[in-house]
């Protein structure tokens, strides 16, 4: 059995449908990363598993156990919010021993217990010379560690995140992400980390659920996701930038932009696509050239190229050239559902 | 020429000239400030410091004699020690019943709406309206509230509290300064509870849901997370409630006059019969400015206090 079962799971807020109909499986010590754009339900989900929404309607349950009527305390999670929400009145010290101290008659801590409990999960993220800080006085980066110590001092059965990192600035970011992706796997807890940030989902999850509109759109590995995206959503929803869609009377089809390049380029042209494409505008982006077009007969939807900077073949705005896609790398969705569907004849279609 | 000049000059009406419409929003509250508080201020402390009496206007300084003169009088020490008395203990108890009716008010309840708006009558009365209300509940003969004790056999020829038919509220030493502190608490209450709501409800949704997360329960969330964080605001509450009431006179004028005797004579009533009604004003001024440091220090103390406390 799962860690975390979530079985029809439904939250409505007066007419909106917050969350609408998830199941899902969480297994133990997995990262699964919960992603979708802002106002998809992926925090109310969230906040459902940690028990501080209860559904309109489906169960919970946590190491088998049903936990959907059950208070947070009761549930053997702890989360650690965006704002990190550290008590500002508190320093490192207390802040960390204060889910100890609040659980500290059903678990019989004593004061050496926690003191104990406390040192060693400060010395495990590396901030055991900050216990007698306030919050104030600590950096962005210093104050998730305490959230997260906070967090696991308990060693709950579930770790939620909302968006820890989306508070530092990007340099830190990064850091960060490999930090927590190495403490998971040592500490081995099961977490479920939220965010909108594509790149933190690919970089962090083992398994990423994607939602929109409250519902599941694919739940899968982060390459899974990536290449083989199960509708028209998933598919513009990651990558950066997102997949090219182009309409047809029939219906829709679509191919990342690093994988649109020059025919010359291409390493297979006999099983490629080959597209007559108008060079709009040019972006020099470093390590890459993005380029912005159309294909022939598709004149109102813009297309991209991503093609990197060291490939020496001259690109000039204004100019047509022919552009080359693997035939695996074209997907089709259908035009109403945005559903993928199986391999089309684009005969006649470009 | 005309628009050449006009566009040259940025103020083309005076109300775009800053300086002048600064000026313009500034000067009534200047006004106020200075005539209605800073002039009457001066006043006192020109008169603590001379012999003028109602009858005899003329100003001649004669330094501390009115102080010490006020200082030695033992009604006037008496007076003090109410004054300080009734403060104290009202504030412990309008701290905690606004800390209580925050918290209920801040819960989601039905008819909520309804219960704020009654608890917050007291404040929005006039307070001498209101001293006279509760002068006839405290009647000597027809106080509702000895009626009630009456029927529900605590007073009357075999009732447990007294075997008279009243208990005389604003004749009986211990009783008046009860009734005082008892008004005095019901209509600052109000006040208090709005500061300390305001408060409660800029605490951050994410530190709540925090706590109980962590496990913490209603009690602990309260006095280990709600309180210390609204302590700043708190203060603000004590002070605006402690103000208020050192300087008021209304209703211990309009309840008791001072009386019995003088067990509720505070220093703004005393300073009132003395400086207006008796015709003293050097004296009634040196007692109203003996509060003055004592206010001052208070204040500074409880600012200091609420800056130096961390919200965030």
């Amino acid at each position: 059995m799962s860690l975390v079962e979530l079985q029809g799971i439904k939250k409505f807020f007066d007419d909106v449908r917050a969350v609408d109909g998830i199941e899902l499986e969480i297994e133990n010590g997995e990262f699964l990363v919960i992603l979708g754009p802002s106002g998809c339900g992926k925090t109310t989900l969230m906040r459902m598993i940690a028990g501080l929404e209860k559904p309109t309607a489906g169960q919970i349950f946590i190491g088998g156990e049903n936990v959907t009527a059950l208070p947070p305390r009761k549930r053997g999670v702890s989360m650690v919010f965006q704002s990190y929400a550290l008590y500002p009145h508190m320093n490192v010290f207390n802040n960390i021993a204060f889910p100890l101290k609040a659980q500290s008659r059903e678990k019989k801590y004593d004061k050496r217990a926690i003191r104990d409990k406390v040192e060693n999960t400060a010395r495990l993220l590396e901030i055991d010379m900050l216990l007698d800080r306030r919050p104030r006085q600590l950096s962005g980066g210093q104050r998730q560690r305490v959230a997260i110590a906070r967090a696991m001092v308990t060693q709950p059965a579930v770790l939620l995140l909302d968006e820890p990192l989306s508070n530092l600035d990007a340099k830190l970011r990064a850091n960060a992400r490999d930090e927590l992706k190495e403490f998971q796997r040592s500490s081995n807890i099961t977490a479920v980390f939220v965010t909108h940030d594509q790149i933190e989902a690919m970089g962090l999850g083992d398994r990423i659920v994607v939602m929109s509109h409250g519902k599941i759109q694919q739940i899968g590995t982060p390459q899974l996701i990536y290449d083989d995206p199960a509708n028209e959503f998933v598919a513009t929803f990651l990558g950066s930038p997102s997949m090219n869609i182009l309409r047809s009377d029939a219906f829709s089809f679509g191919f990342r932009p690093e994988t649109f390049l020059p025919k010359t380029l291409a390493d297979n042209p006999e099983n490629s696509r080959i597209f007559h494409y108008y060079v709009k505008r040019v972006e020099y982006l470093g390590s890459d050239r993005l380029l912005y077009g159309y294909v022939h007969g598709h004149d109102n939807e813009l297309t991209l190229a991503k093609v990197p900077s060291n490939v020496r073949v001259s690109l000039d705005v204004d100019c047509d050239y022919e552009f080359a896609v693997h035939n695996s790398d074209i997907k089709f969705f259908d035009k109403r559902s945005g559903q993928r569907i199986e391999q089309q004849n684009l005969q006649g279609v470009v | 020429m005309a628009s050449a000049s006009a566009a040259l000059n940025p103020h083309r009406y005076l109300m775009d000239d800053r300086r002048f419409v600064g000026v313009i929003f500034l000067v009534p509250a200047l006004l106020y400030i200075l005539l209605l508080v800073g002039l009457p201020f001066l006043l006192a402390i020109a008169f603590g410091f001379s012999d003028v009496t109602v009858g005899n206007t003329e100003l001649n300084f004669i330094g501390f004699d009115n102080f010490v003169a006020v200082w030695e009088n033992d009604i006037f020490r008496q007076v003090f020690g109410n004054t300080v008395m009734f403060t104290l203990v009202s504030q412990i108890f309008i701290l905690i019943f606004a800390n209580i009716l925050a918290i209920i008010f801040t819960q989601e309840f039905t008819g909520k709406w309804f219960a704020r708006f009654i608890f917050i009558l007291p404040w929005a009365t006039p307070v001498s309206l209101a001293a006279i209300g509760w002068l006839w509940m405290f009647d000597t003969k027809y106080s509702p509230i000895d009626y009630l004790l009456l029927q529900t056999g605590f007073l009357g020829p075999k009732g447990i509290l007294s075997n008279s038919r009243n208990l005389y509220w604003l004749a009986n030493p211990v009783l008046s300064q009860i009734s005082v502190i008892f008004v005095q608490v019901w209509r600052m209450t109000p006040l208090a509870t709005v500061i300390l709501m305001a408060g409660l409800s800029s605490i951050p949704t994410d530190i709540l849901d925090q706590a109980e997360v962590d496990g913490s329960r209603f009690m602990r969330t309260l006095l280990q997370v709600k309180l210390p964080l609204i302590l700043p605001i708190m203060v603000i509450a004590l002070l605006f409630s402690m103000i208020t009431m050192f300087g008021d006179m209304t209703v211990v004028y309009v309840l008791t006059r001072g009386g019995p005797v003088d067990y509720t004579r505070i220093i703004g009533l005393y300073s009132f019969q003395i400086g207006i009604e008796g015709g003293n004003l050097a004296q009634g001024a040196a007692m109203a400015l003996f509060a003055f440091p004592l206010l001052l220090a208070l204040a500074l103390l409880m600012l200091r206090t609420a800056s130096r406390a961390e919200v965030r």
